[in-house]
């Protein structure tokens, strides 16, 4: 378990800039902070063993720790609305589709303190208002839009709870149940309204609801059920009404956290939690697939209870990078009640200056975009088949056990909400407890069997151990900066597994090798995925998984394009950007068992890859490493003339055979049959891959996430790491690499 | 359901797990295992780091998101291969209702 945790509010930061920290107990009283840099965090003892650096600098003595919540779930908050003056008659009005009833009370549409739309523990419908409780003989259902509405009007003194249940089987409009009581409520001046939740007696949010809402309104007086559908269904005419108060069309400024009112009030609001905006409404019945298209029908929500984008917490203090600290991956690391053993790591980039390059010519790429897509993920407990693919037993480490405890500090992209819809976004404004150094994990391969950032830390301590001096710079400065921060370099270096990129960061990189740069893919399964910014919520990151990829869930019908930016999701091969065409390589099998060496292919002879081989020997390479016991293996990818390999790049090496865990990707297995398996199918492999580009520049791809525990193997003295320090010390020479003519 | 039921047929693929645990395996125990460490249980056996890389604890991981991991009094692992053949053992008897050590007497 982990006493404490913390977060910083930036990834990425530049020296003079300052960093925010949060810090939340979970059983620690006091806690002192330290700065270090990382060196190398796996603490296998078949590894290079644990580094870190104290840097001298001071964040203060002991502090407390106090206690901070997660408070996941998401909702549209609309502030303002007492602006209205007394209400006395009203109706509020929702279309709505639940997508988990579990006997958890939800709301659907509240203004605190005057009325509420709701669903009980029974999944009826509930209707509040002047503490009168009026309940539904229909159940509401998850297979089905419903048109609810509750009203009052003062004249008959009848409060009426009205739900109707769009079955779209049958051409009759649906019948709504009406329930009245008789009752004299007074006027009353709601201060808020809120979509998809509530408030509690302390105005914390409660009641959130999984589902998906569409159209809410609000009107100065009693609408029939019959009335109100046909209403709700035309804005054009809704707006028009001189009874509305607010009408809420979510399919406006999608991309965006606000809410827009359609009525002459304009009561604007935004929303809360970052619940999935384009999603297909009421109305939507596969007329249009892309929303940019027809937004009008995708003006749904989707709201999770398990949604999460800030976790809000105070800062606890706040630190100044020193003007001449060197950029690399540095931690504050919190140690609790003098405890060093549950120390936490706060882990972020110092990254070079933003208007004066360092003059470092090679650059490590910190993935933050990876790293966010697996933020505290679960695959290992949530989902059965992980174990199947680890060839082992899961193992859980403490942050795991946290994880178990603690699922409101949010998902990542690689789970299911409680409705077993897709977890769409990740977000960095919330602890990463398995973005520390020192974390083991599902996936890693037998041996040291960690993944992302703390496998990604083989390289860093190889860099380390040869002397190279280098710049950390992240996907989010790659994908601010682009190739004006990109050409400061000779050489880039990836880390193990960067399988999350945004369209900016795709082009970078792709001009970053066209005009002379070098690419060091030192990873498996990379450039793979496309994930989009949202540039009116920092730290958030979409991804939707369309059609193809191993992938945990699918977006559902009709949601294949993004909504922070209208992207179509999925591959990058789907995308006009196959990763074969930027580094020769693409993704084609996985396995989390154990790793092979390389056979040395034929093309090694060529003379354009002499320098690679200086000093090689031997037919296999890398047949030893910490991630499964060899460089080939967890993520492997081939090259494929198919899918954009340059007709000029040279395949070094290749893995010449899997265990049978490795089987063939979706997107390559159009026809399922018993022999796509890694001891049967050639197409089952890793490609060590070279070739020059146009521009002078070069591109080395291992294909492997196992090749980085293969450098790190016998304290980074093995062929693996020379042959790696071959390339690096070559590509780090401006000299071009020649273009082979054909 | 899985449709896979272990019976005493598998007991040589069990002699072949108990040998080897990790790694390259024949088709007949790669589908006892699928079967095993499939998606057809109540619970997961799970290995509860004590010490990274020298120390686990058993554990029965709940299916339900959140829940606790229950324990199991007493049991401790130094050595990865062992915790597999261990768990092995468990899920045969809890799969077949007998004692694997008992039909084959000469495993570890
Ligand atoms: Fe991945």
């Amino acid at each position: 378990m982990l006493p404490i945790v913390g977060y910083t509010n930036k990834l990425t930061v530049e020296p003079g800039e300052t960093i925010d920290v949060m810090v939340g107990s979970f059983g620690a009283k006091n806690y002192r902070a330290d700065f270090r840099q990382i060196i190398q965090g796996d603490t296998n003892p078949d590894g290079p063993g644990y580094k870190d650096k104290l840097i001298d600098l001071d964040l203060g003595g002991d502090r407390r720790a106090l206690d901070k919540p997660f408070r996941p779930g998401s909702c549209v908050l609309i502030p303002g609305v007492h602006a209205i003056e007394e209400v006395r008659d009203f109706t509020l009005a929702a279309v709505v589709k639940p997508t988990l009833l579990d006997g958890r009370k939800r709301s659907i549409l509240a203004l605190p303190g005057f009325a509420e739309i709701g669903i009980d523990e029974h999944d009826r419908l509930t209707g509040v208002a002047g503490g009168q409780t009026l309940t539904s003989t229909m159940q509401v259902s998850v297979d089905h839009w419903h048109i609810v509405s509750l009203s009052y009007c003062a004249d008959t003194k009848a409060l009426s709870l009205a739900i109707a249940q769009d079955r779209d089987s049958t051409s009759e409009p649906p019948c709504p149940e009406v329930v009245t009581v008789s009752t004299d409520l007074s006027s009353g001046r709601p201060s808020e309204c809120i979509i998809a939740a509530s408030r509690d007696d302390d105005g914390e949010l409660t009641g959130f609801l999984d589902g998906r809402i569409d159209r809410p309104a609000f009107f100065d007086t009693a609408i029939a059920p019959e009335t109100l559908r046909n209403l709700l269904a035309d804005f054009s005419l809704l707006r028009r009404q001189r009874s509305l108060l607010g009408a809420w069309d979510f399919s406006r400024k999608m991309t965006t956290r606000m809410i827009c009112d359609v009525s002459p009030y304009q009561l604007h609001g935004h929303i809360h939690n970052a619940p999935t905006r384009a999603m297909t409404g009421w109305l939507w019945k596969g007329q249009e697939l892309d929303w940019k298209l027809r937004p009008d029908l995708y003006s749904a929500i989707h709201f999770h209870s398990t949604d999460m984008y800030d976790a809000g917490w105070e800062v606890d203090f706040s630190l100044t990078i020193p003007d001449d600290l060197k950029s690399g991956v540095y931690t504050v690391r919190l140690v609790p009640d003098s405890d060093e053993e549950a120390a936490y790591y706060c882990v972020f980039a110092v990254r070079p200056p933003r208007d004066r390059a360092s003059g470092n010519t090679v650059a490590f790429l910190f993935p933050t975009c990876s790293y966010l897509a697996y933020a505290n993920h679960r695959l290992g407990m949530d989902v059965p088949g992980t174990e199947i693919g680890m060839g082992r037993a899961v193992e859980l480490d403490r942050h795991h056990m946290f994880l178990q405890d603690n699922p409101g500090i949010g998902f990542s992209v690689y789970e299911t909400h409680d409705d077993d819809t897709g977890v769409f976004h990740s977000s960095r404004l919330r602890p990463i407890v398995d973005m520390q150094p020192k974390v083991k994990s599902f996936l890693g391969g037998y041996g040291s069997n960690i993944w992302q950032f703390n496998a990604d830390t083989h390289i860093l301590g190889w860099l380390d151990a040869i002397d190279q001096d280098y710049d950390v710079i992240t996907d989010e400065d790659m994908h601010e900066d682009g190739l004006r921060l990109l050409q400061r370099y000779n050489v880039i270096l990836t880390g193990t597994h960067p399988e999350y990129y945004t369209r900016n960061m795709m082009e970078a990189m792709q001009g970053f090798t066209d005009r002379g740069g070098r690419l060091m893919y030192l990873g498996g399964n990379g450039f793979y995925w496309v994930v989009s910014f949202n540039e009116d919520m920092p730290g958030i990151m979409e991804c939707r998984r369309s059609e193809a990829g191993i992938r945990p869930w699918e977006p559902g019908h009709g949601h294949f394009y993004h909504g922070f930016t209208g992207e179509y999701g999925g591959l990058w091969r789907r995308n006009g950007h196959p990763p074969n065409h930027l580094c020769g390589v693409g993704m084609t099998s996985q396995g989390f068992d154990v790793s092979e060496p390389y056979v040395v292919s034929p093309e090694a002879e060529n003379p354009r890859a002499a320098f690679i081989f200086d000093g090689i020997e031997g037919t296999r390479i890398g047949d030893f490493g910490l991630a499964g016991g060899g460089a080939a293996g967890l993520e492997v990818d081939r090259a494929d003339l198919a899918q954009g390999t340059p007709e000029h790049a040279l395949v070094l090496a290749t893995s010449t055979r899997h265990t049978d865990i490795y089987l063939m990707t979706p997107e390559d297995l159009l026809d399922p049959t018993p022999d796509w398996s890694g001891t049967q199918a050639d197409i089952i492999r890793a490609d060590l891959t070279f070739f020059e580009t146009i521009g002078g520049g070069a591109v080395f791809s291992t294909g492997s996430i196992a090749w980085a525990g293969s450098m790190a193997w016998n304290g980074y003295d093995n062929e693996i790491a020379r042959m790696t320090e071959n390339v690096l010390r070559r590509f780090d020479d401006k000299t071009p690499f020649e273009y082979p003519q054909c | 359901m899985a449709r896979y039921q272990i019976t005493d047929d598998d007991l040589p693929f069990a002699s072949e797990f108990l040998a080897e645990p990790i790694g390259y395996h024949s088709p007949g125990l790669q589908r006892v295992l699928n079967r095993m460490r499939g998606a057809d249980w109540d619970f997961k056996y799970v290995l509860v780091v004590e010490e990274r890389h020298s120390k686990w604890r058993l554990g029965k991981l709940p299916k339900q998101r959140g829940a606790k991991v229950e324990m199991v009094d007493g049991v401790v692992y130094t050595d990865l291969r062992e915790a597999e053949c261990d768990i092995f053992k468990r899920r045969w008897s809890d799969l077949t209702g007998q004692d694997l050590e008992a039909l084959l007497p000469h495993s570890s």
